[in-house]
């Protein structure tokens, strides 16, 4: 349901070109639960903003459920991110003026959807995270954990095929951090792909998949010990 | 949707709400600032008789005498721009026109035949042939104009302004009812209703915008009862008259008439200046108009700029203001850019969730729309905070005439709004095209 062939990516100044992902092919299918490793500024975020399209590729081609992304304009693009991608980040990015529910809304309010199958959705993704009770409060009335989990609301809210996490545990001290993993292991149970970014070995191995990233070298690694050793 | 960005533009104005209100203030003044300039200048120079003013001239005839001109300007010898009675009588009886009528004035002590003669007030007087009234459009709320016969004749019959017709009748229909003007009784034939052409058109330049006079008579019954008032009207002689009586008066040289005609069509022109130069050449035969035939008739707006009533300089006050405007909206449109680079994390974040960069243009348009629409609303506040103050400081214009259309209270919203979204669109552009990828860490 995923599928990358020969993708490269470079970013160019006027006299310098930066390869920040080699060439590389990858297939993620539909359920599976990725982990994606490696040192800081090996190109990991910008494998991960390809993969949700928020960044451009330069080579390669990629087909998102089937869909070949690369000569789609804006609109189309965000009109796909919105309906098969869901994001998290490592801080949250949740906007401090709207309360749980109108932050959980937000992607949402970018589909034409009646207001009653919103607030089904919204309450039903509050309901997976254990928040429904707090819909009115506002993001800084939560612990990190709790933020983190309104953030995965909002991006399970829109029922996507893939959730693409950076650095989710990031923020959190291990025990939110267990809770989160917890979370998103739950979610990927249920059939929502998930590719999660991370530096922390103990929430990798928790993975099916990992991915390494070294000096824009993708790679895959079939002992979880090792790659992460 | 809209209701959903309306609801963020409102929270984002919240967020900030020191930069929300510098923005409108500034929108606000510039705004206010330009509405009061046009509006002034507008109601001060529309056309006051749009529907006839290229066809309704004002009558001048070259009748000074051989020995030096009435005027000179830029080396041009200038006709007086009013005539003597007798020419003033020739052309009404001569009825070239489809109406015409000399406007003659004085002032006189009026009040009801009720009323005690200590409550007399003195009052202007306008005198004029019954055809001012279809000539000049003058509405009637009672009755209406007078008849031939009491042009002819020089009836005692006024018309009187719905102002005077409240404060002497208590705003009843008062057709039939006596007033007095000095110890003569007149008739009410007929109460105008709301008549204020602006400007002034027929009057002198220092009255041009004042209301018309309250109480409006035949020409000839100012004649018949030698009713003359020598500091209400503009008269001047290049010979005297022969003693100091009013009919000495009459016969005389002297100018003191205005005197308007209304041609069929402006294409009438000519053939109406021939009539004027055969007739000044008939005159000849008696001694007078024994200058060059420099005859001359001015329509509306020739007159108005003529009569420096309005000003023909493409209203460099009104571009001044507009081009203070333009300073408000760059200085909003600095606003905007902070304002809008600030929220670039949450751009960031709603292009990741779903929204394209239309959705994100359309909800920032929303956002300056409301800024426009509130900066407008002040605006307007300012604008006819403005308009009093310019009534107050100009005391010959009367406060009414100063108050804004329906159309320019529409109009200054709307310019508020289409400024603001026009010059937010630089900074929604701007705001549009971050790059989600590079905001998602810094929210």
């Amino acid at each position: 349901m995923l599928s990358m062939r020969h993708l490269s990516k470079a970013y160019y100044t006027d006299t310098i070109k930066t390869q920040a992902l080699q060439p590389f092919d990858l297939s993620i299918e539909q359920g599976e639960f990725v982990a994606v490793i490696g040192p800081s500024g090996s190109g990991k975020t910008t494998f991960l903003n390809i993969t949700g399209l928020l960044e451009d590729f330069c080579g390669g081609s990629y087909e998102l459920d089937g869909v070949n992304v690369e000569k789609l304009n804006d609109k189309a693009k965000s009109k796909l991110r919105n309906e098969k991608v869901g994001f998290i980040f490592q801080s949250f990015n949740l906007i401090p003026e709207l309360n749980l529910y109108d932050n959980v809304d937000m992607p949402l309010r970018y589909r034409k959807l009646s207001s009653k199958d919103r607030h089904e959705r919204i309450m039903d993704a509050l309901n997976k995270v254990g928040l429904a009770s707090r819909k009115a409060h506002y993001p800084s009335q939560l612990s990190g954990g709790q933020q983190q989990r309104v953030a995965i609301a909002r991006a399970i809210a829109g029922k996507p095929s893939f959730l693409l996490a950076d650095e989710p545990t990031g923020n959190l001290d291990s025990k939110m951090a267990d809770g989160i993993m917890e979370l998103l292991k739950d979610i990927n149970a249920q059939g929502t792909s998930i590719v999660m970014v991370t530096h922390d070995a103990q929430q990798a191995v928790k993975a099916q998949r990992i991915i390494e990233i070294r000096d824009g070298m993708l790679s895959e690694r079939k002992n979880y010990d090792k790659a992460i050793a | 949707m809209f209701s959903y960005y309306l609801k963020l533009a409102l929270i984002s104005l919240r967020k900030t709400p020191f930069l929300s209100l510098l923005m409108i203030m500034t929108i606000a003044i510039g705004i206010g600032a330009t509405m009061t300039t046009y509006t002034v200048s507008y109601l001060l120079q529309k056309d006051p008789i749009p529907t006839k003013s290229d066809r309704l001239f004002n009558v001048r005839l070259n009748s000074y005498g051989p020995d030096k001109p009435f005027n000179i300007s830029q080396g041009k010898e200038v006709p007086p721009f009013i005539l003597t009675y007798q020419d003033a009588i020739n052309l009404q009886n001569a009825k070239q026109g489809v109406n015409q009528t000399p406007l003659g004035s004085f002032k006189i002590m009026t009040r009801t035949t009720e009323q005690s003669i200590t409550e007399a007030k003195m009052t202007p007087i306008r005198s004029t042939y019954r055809d001012m009234f279809n000539m000049f459009e003058v509405p009637f709320k009672f009755g209406g104009a007078w008849d031939e016969i009491a042009d002819q004749d020089g009836l005692q019959v006024a018309v009187i302004s719905s102002e005077l017709n409240d404060k002497l009748f208590g705003g009843e229909n008062s057709v039939g009812k006596s007033l007095l003007l000095g110890n003569l009784q007149y008739r009410v034939v007929g109460v105008t209703d709301d008549w204020y052409p602006i400007p002034k058109f027929f009057d002198y330049r220092t009255r041009a915008f004042n209301k018309p006079r309250d109480v409006i008579v035949p020409f000839q019954t100012q004649i018949n009862n030698e009713l003359w008032t020598g500091s209400d009207v503009s008269y001047q002689c290049w010979k005297e008259p022969a003693d100091d009586s009013f009919s000495a008066i009459l016969a005389s040289e002297c100018v003191w008439v205005s005197y308007w005609v209304e041609l069929n069509s402006a294409a009438e022109r000519n053939n109406y200046m021939d009539f004027l130069v055969n007739y000044s050449m008939e005159q000849r035969e008696y001694g007078r108009f024994l200058r060059e035939p420099l005859h001359q008739l001015f329509n509306v707006k020739e007159q108005l700029i003529e009569r420096k009533i309005i000003k023909d300089d493409g209203n460099v006050a009104v571009w001044l203001a507009f081009a203070f405007l333009a300073v408000c909206l760059l200085n909003c449109m600095a606003m905007m850019v902070a304002k809008f680079h600030g929220r670039a994390g949450e751009v960031g974040l709603r292009r990741a969730v779903g929204a394209s960069k239309q959705d994100i243009i359309t909800q920032f348009t929303v956002e300056t729309c409301i800024i426009g629409l509130l900066g407008g609303i002040l605006g307007l506040l300012l604008a006819q905070i403005g308009l009093s103050v310019t009534a107050q400081l100009y005391s010959h214009l009367y406060a009414e005439m100063l108050e804004m259309t329906a159309g320019i209270v529409i109009m200054t919203v709307l310019l508020a709004v289409v400024s603001a979204v026009t010059f937010g669109l630089l900074p929604t552009l701007h705001a549009a095209k971050v790059q989600p990828s590079s905001q998602l860490k810094s929210l």
